[in-house]
């Protein structure tokens, strides 16, 4: 049998994995209205009444600053932690205190950061973990 | 001894798919749809397949990626371009291990049922690959770093997001197969000035585009 005579039977099996992979996805996206942060719910009128807030690039990015979010939300010693931004999608990215400095969360919940590229960019947060 | 036409080949389809990459890819982005698996299941697909069909060489897509590749270093913008100039060099190696580990090249024919499933299994292993890299490449050359469990938790997103490169991809490599048995052809005479001029034309434009942004 020539190897080309798998291939089929690669793509069926490759069909599979992308549709259970769809449906997982879909059935494991979470809707909240809350945030968590280092294990507190928050709603985000709450955290945008106390967190300063920042701006980038002219003011086309406009939030609160994650720094300043960590340490009002009783992150103390926070250069000794990472931080994981997780969205609804299960997307998430681990950032230091650095980035978190050079960070803001959007009221869309989404983190821009002005140090690092696009990709950290999650959308549509709901979860910051402290680790 | 190295074959210039061969050589030439590699530049324009490289060309060509950089040029993809950085302007029409852009267009797409900007309209909202989801370029990366338009991307890859119509433009790198269609482009490695007919230069594929055309040359029948191992290793002439690996050369295609590195182009493109560098093409998109000249397009510096879009999030970490060094990682998508990287993830564009690995999907053309994975383009080639697939074609060469299928033993395509020996066939004569292909039947359009085997047609249709490369195009599946083209399409998803490129642009999963290419994905996947991608999550990789940004961290590790970004000051926050690159830790692995933020792409594990994220690998059934990207399976998921496959599925629509290898929709794409069920298409695109008939159609190419269609395309070629039209036998359309370049003089002789004719082959080197066309093919360096396409290729020129979409270096210069990258460029002139490059330069307009920053400057504009």
């Amino acid at each position: 049998m020539g190897k080309d005579r798998l291939l089929p039977i690669l793509a069926l099996i490759l069909l599979f994995i992308a549709s259970s992979s769809s449906l997982y996805v879909y059935a494991t996206q979470s809707t909240t209205d809350t945030l968590l942060i280092n294990g507190q719910y928050y709603t985000m009128d709450q955290l945008f009444s106390i967190a300063k807030p920042r701006s980038f690039n002219d003011s086309q990015y406009i939030g609160i600053a994650l720094d300043d979010l960590m340490l009002k939300t009783g992150v103390s010693n926070p250069e000794q932690y990472t931080f994981t931004l997780k969205g609804s999608d299960g997307y998430e990215k681990t950032v230091t205190w650095e980035n978190m400095k050079n960070g803001l969360l959007t009221k869309n919940r989404e983190s821009v950061f002005s140090d690092l590229p696009k990709a950290f960019r999650v959308k549509d947060i709901i979860t910051i973990e402290v680790t | 001894m190295i074959d210039k036409r061969f050589l030439v080949g590699i530049i324009v389809f490289g060309s060509l798919w950089g040029f993809a990459e950085c302007i029409i890819g852009s267009m797409i982005r900007d309209v909202n749809l989801p370029a990366g698996a338009i991307m890859t299941g119509v433009f790198a697909i269609g482009l490695m397949t007919l230069s594929r069909i055309t040359f029948r060489q191992q290793g002439m897509q690996t050369g295609i990626g590195l182009v493109a590749g560098a093409l998109r270093f000249f397009n510096p913008f879009g999030g970490c371009f060094i990682c998508s100039a990287i993830a564009i060099m690995a999907e053309g190696l994975l383009f080639d291990l697939i074609w060469t580990g299928f033993s395509l090249d020996k066939k004569e024919t292909l039947t359009l049922t085997t047609q249709m499933s490369l195009g599946i299994t083209a399409s998803y292993l490129v642009y999963v690959g290419g994905y996947i890299v991608t999550q990789i490449l940004t961290p590790v050359f970004s000051s926050a770093g690159f830790y692995p469990e933020n792409l594990i938790v994220f690998l059934p997103q990207i399976f998921a997001s496959g599925l629509l490169a290898a929709l794409l991809g069920v298409a695109t490599v008939p159609v190419v197969f269609v395309i070629k048995k039209t036998h359309i052809t370049i003089q002789d005479r004719l082959y080197y000035p066309v093919t360096l001029a396409v290729s020129a034309f979409c270096w210069v434009f990258v460029i002139v585009n490059t330069i307009l942004i920053i400057w504009l």
